[in-house]
């Protein structure tokens, strides 16, 4: 990642300090915004799992839509960086297509759907397939960064549990689910504790995805762009999923399902329901690598 | 010597499990000679000077390992203030609390912040309130509510934490086949059996309870009042009950104090208190009782 | 097919966006003229304004036209083209009482000082729908005194001043909050100072904080009950920066604001009952209501005290861009998701069927 550095005069009229501004923009942002963010990015490294607040800024993509993603990428990339955006694990989902070409156009950077080529990986809910390493950055799109938002509304109380570590009803609410359904029912955002420390949102990347981020060579880094909050797990950091030790962490199972498209059984495959159900990988430039290897 | 001091005998023991010095709490502003303008021999715990409130003011004492001590006195007496301002639902204005089982005892546990506070609640000292619905939570299966201690506490074995629930569960004589029924649906006898077995889950030596029994219907108290006292024998706790009924305070404990307008007027053995009261009030309030 | 899954993604939107330029440009009906939103639709472009945080007409006009109409969606292309422009300075402050008015009512009393302004509003017009071609007014004719109707006027009473010399007013003024809180730059939650909280509604979606009003009202969990209006104010402010040499103040402009009080009775437990208390809204252009529950949230929020949870809803779900977003993100792909729900059905259901 390079950093833009332009040269700083001080402005004496109010037409130089108009002038001195409106500069055409690298990557959407003015440069304030950016180191804005960074310094929240450095923050949410160096506590990881902690939720950042920062600055969010209104982005061409609707909240809810990527917003926060989009700001994690615009203030990480340089001019020497590649970007690979991905939705659903698909590169050419619209969403993903309308995110890189926001990105792409106001930097003039590379864009790739290969991981190896990639620096930068914006991702809405998946981990691509291929291991990534310490020269790939991670950015995944969060819609609810709090994960205790299922049993607690009020925001001081929330930030108090997450202050003391007060995680206790948290583990009361995985009983009650064993109790009551036999499994626990967590389906995709499997709340984590993050270098023994914070629970977090894995947004909802599915639970096949989760044991990629124990450990990892990669930095990953969460943007929040509508709930206004960034937050990191760094590389070689402890992310174990919450579960009881007698009970273990189930990913998603397909029954021996194998993908329609390249025969493979060791991604995550998604199904196309229907009279004779089929099978594909949900991470469409890995599938088609299997192809054509 | 004040009337109240006369029949102050010693309530200090050697080695105590529970030491209290001092213990006071007052609502509003603080004057100092609002102290002497309040308390028994006044009728009120109420200044009228600054209109504040002298809740509890200048109690003293401790209980031994294995004892029960008894708080009485009728309601706006001070005896709720001091049992929460020794749990830490409420801040006392001053005072010296401490516990042998943490921290040796050379702590002031009212000095604890937030954090502290919890460790200690998980731990060492467990509450059970006149209404169970505060110290449960009612929309969580009675298994559930006991789960919360014991993660807390640092279980994370299913199985274990289901163990240690049923166990507690027929100790406190709640059928099993409702452990995974959550709360709300229990009657008000059940819920506080529920609530007894959540605060022993992680085997606190230290018990307060106040007004345990106040609220059950007549039928059902009398079971409850019988299982807190057989497990008061049982744990050998260091426990302090609150009540306003002699009937529970003579069922278990061994030594009581008298409370009125806030402060403590007698402490004696619970018998020898229910045969001579000395203070005026203790006497009054003996003689309610027995008619 | 599905949409997320179309191969030539790229392909698909720029379809779409093709799409809706062409039906949006080559209507057959007359282009619409920029200053037709300004001059013919100043409601709506005041609105924009307000919710957008911006005060740049124009601008507002052009989303609206780019929008084809849709608030929300020019909402967001203000705030977006926002984002592009670094902060040039921060305005002094000025006071509320530096207004020029337009319009001024003071419902709380019947002969208040300083002028009483009916102005331009609709208030007590029939609302009639003129469906046939009605008389268009004449720039000619002379029974119109539209000249001295637009005059500005300055201020020169306001009620709460006016109960405060009569000592009917708690004094609330804090040393503790000097620097107003920059939801732009800090996302505010609760708790949170009292700039927090204006500045949040003042930029609030106007639906979102008329509905809050109105649900406390009548609502099952609320309990407002009405204030007495004390001003109801429309009218020009400037605005003026320190010069970079000087350090003296330079006018640079002028904006339009909306501007209430509302008198609230005070009769808790806790509080001074021998007075009143005062709520504050304020927003960009002309937008009544918006002010009116503004004043109304404003107080309500204060002597609530943080018991419920009225600073959480107002702090963190009034904005119009955060909440459209998140509702409309809703049809986004969520296949990975559901595919993942699915799968725990079959497991609960495997655990229930097991134990038959």
């Amino acid at each position: 990642m390079t950093l833009d550095t332009a040269p700083h005069t001080s402005p004496t009229t109010i037409a130089q300090l108009v002038g001195h501004r409106t500069t055409e923009t690298f990557a959407l942002l003015d440069e304030e915004s950016k180191r804005e963010i960074r310094r929240a990015l450095l923050h949410a490294v160096c506590i990881p799992g902690y939720q950042v607040p920062f600055g969010s800024r209104e982005m061409p993509v609707a909240r809810g839509w990527g917003s926060g993603g989009l700001q994690v990428t615009l203030a990480c990339v340089g001019s020497d960086d590649a970007v690979k955006v991905i939705d659903q694990g698909d590169d050419e989902g619209v969403n993903a297509v309308n995110l890189r070409r926001l990105v792409t156009m106001s930097t003039g950077i590379d864009e790739t759907t290969e991981v190896y080529e990639a620096t930068l990986i914006q991702s809405r809910h998946r981990i691509p397939e291929d291991d990534m390493n310490e020269n790939h950055i991670l950015i995944l799109q969060v819609p609810v960064p709090e994960p205790l938002r299922g049993i607690e509304r009020d925001i001081r109380e929330l930030a108090r549990m997450h202050s003391e570590a007060d995680y206790s009803r948290m583990w009361v609410s995985l009983y009650e689910d064993k109790v009551r359904n036999g499994v626990i029912t967590q389906s995709t955002g499997y709340p984590c504790l993050v270098a023994s420390r914070y629970i977090v949102a894995t947004t909802p990347i599915p639970r096949w995805d989760i044991p990629r981020l124990h450990q990892s060579k990669f930095l990953t880094l969460f943007g929040a762009g509508r709930e206004k909050r960034v937050y990191a797990i760094p590389p070689y950091t402890d992310v174990e999923p919450l579960t009881f030790e007698d009970v273990p962490f189930e990913v998603e199972s397909a029954d021996g399902a194998t993908c329609r498209l390249c025969g493979s059984s060791e991604s995550f495959l998604v199904e196309m329901p229907g009279k004779q159900e089929s099978w594909s990988c949900s991470d469409t430039a890995w599938c088609r690598r299997q192809r054509n290897t | 010597m004040s009337q109240t001091e006369e029949h102050m005998t010693s309530i200090h023991v050697p080695s105590p499990i529970i030491q209290v010095r001092n213990l006071g709490k007052y609502y509003g502003n603080f004057d100092p000679a609002m102290i002497e303008r309040t308390g028994p021999e006044h009728g009120t715990a109420r200044d009228h000077v600054t209109a504040s409130i002298v809740a509890a003011w200048g109690v003293n004492f401790d209980v031994a390992a294995g004892e029960a001590l008894g708080i009485v006195g009728e309601s706006g007496s001070g005896k709720s203030t001091v049992l929460r301002c020794i749990a830490g639902d409420v801040a006392a204005s001053t005072g010296d609390v401490r516990l042998a089982p943490f921290e040796d005892g050379n702590v002031n546990i009212l000095d604890l912040d937030p954090s502290a506070r919890r460790q200690l609640r998980i731990n060492t000292l467990s509450v059970v309130y006149q209404d169970p619905a505060e110290g449960l939570a009612l929309g969580v299966t009675a298994g559930g509510n006991i789960a919360d201690p014991l993660t807390a506490a640092g279980w994370r074995n299913f199985g274990s934490i289901r163990d240690r629930a049923r166990e507690l569960l027929a100790r406190t004589e709640v059928p099993l086949d409702r452990m995974d029924d959550i709360v709300r649906n229990f009657s008000g006898g059940m819920r506080q059996r529920v609530q007894i077995a959540r605060a022993l889950a992680n085997k606190p030596p230290i018990l307060l309870l106040d007004e345990p029994t106040t609220g059950l219907d007549a039928s059902v108290a009398s079971g409850v009042l019988d299982l807190i006292r057989q497990l008061l024998e049982e744990l050998q706790v260091a426990a302090i009950v609150v009540s306003h009924d002699f009937g529970v305070i003579e069922m278990l404990t061994e030594r009581c104090l008298v409370m009125q307008h806030g402060r403590v007027v007698e402490d004696a053995l619970t018998d020898q208190l229910l045969e001579d009261p000395h203070h005026p009030y203790s006497q009054k309030l003996v003689a309610a009782a027995r008619t | 097919m599905g949409y997320a899954a179309a191969r030539g993604g790229l392909n698909a939107i720029l379809t779409a966006e093709n799409l809706v330029r062409r039906l949006r440009d080559l209507d057959p009906s007359e282009r619409i003229e920029l200053d037709q939103f300004t001059g013919r639709l100043r409601l709506l472009v005041d609105r924009v304004m307000g919710e957008s945080g911006l005060w740049a007409p124009e601008l507002a006009a052009m989303a609206l036209c780019q929008g084809e109409g849709d608030l929300i969606e020019a909402v967001h292309l203000l705030r977006a083209y926002k984002s592009t422009l670094g902060r040039l300075d921060t305005a002094i402050p000025l006071h509320a009482n530096d207004i020029q008015l337009l319009r001024r009512v003071v419902p709380a009393f019947r002969e208040p000082g300083g002028p009483q302004i009916l102005g331009r509003s609709t208030d007590y017009t029939a609302r009639m729908l003129t469906t046939t071609d009605r008389d268009i007014v004449d720039a000619s004719d002379s029974t119109t005194t539209l000249d001295t109707a637009l005059k500005t006027r300055p201020s020169n009473s306001r009620m709460s001043d006016v109960l405060r010399d009569m000592d009917l007013l708690v004094d609330r003024r804090r040393t503790d909050d000097p620097e107003p809180f920059d939801i732009t730059r800090t996302p505010a939650k609760p708790p949170a100072p009292r700039s927090a909280l204006l500045s949040s509604m003042a930029r609030a979606e106007t639906g979102a904080l008329v509905n809050q009003w109105y649900r406390n009202i009548l609502g099952p969990d609320g309990y407002l009950h009405e204030v007495t209006l004390g001003e109801v104010r429309h009218g020009k402010l400037p605005i003026n920066v320190r010069h970079p040499m000087t350090g003296g103040s330079v006018n640079i402009g002028s904006f339009r604001a909306t501007e209430v009080e509302a008198i609230e009775d005070l009769n808790g437990s806790e509080e001074d009952r021998t007075r009143f208390d005062v709520g504050y809204g304020f927003c960009f252009g002309h937008n009544e209501r918006k002010a009116i529950a503004m004043a109304n949230l404003d107080i309500a929020c204060y002597r609530d005290g943080a018991k419920s949870g009225l600073e959480q809803s107002l702090l963190m779900t009034t904005d119009g861009l955060d909440s459209a977003g998140f509702l409309e993100h809703l049809k986004l792909p969520h296949y990975v998701t559901f595919r993942s729900m699915v799968e725990r059905k079959v497991a609960v259901r495997r655990v229930a069927d097991g134990s038959k």
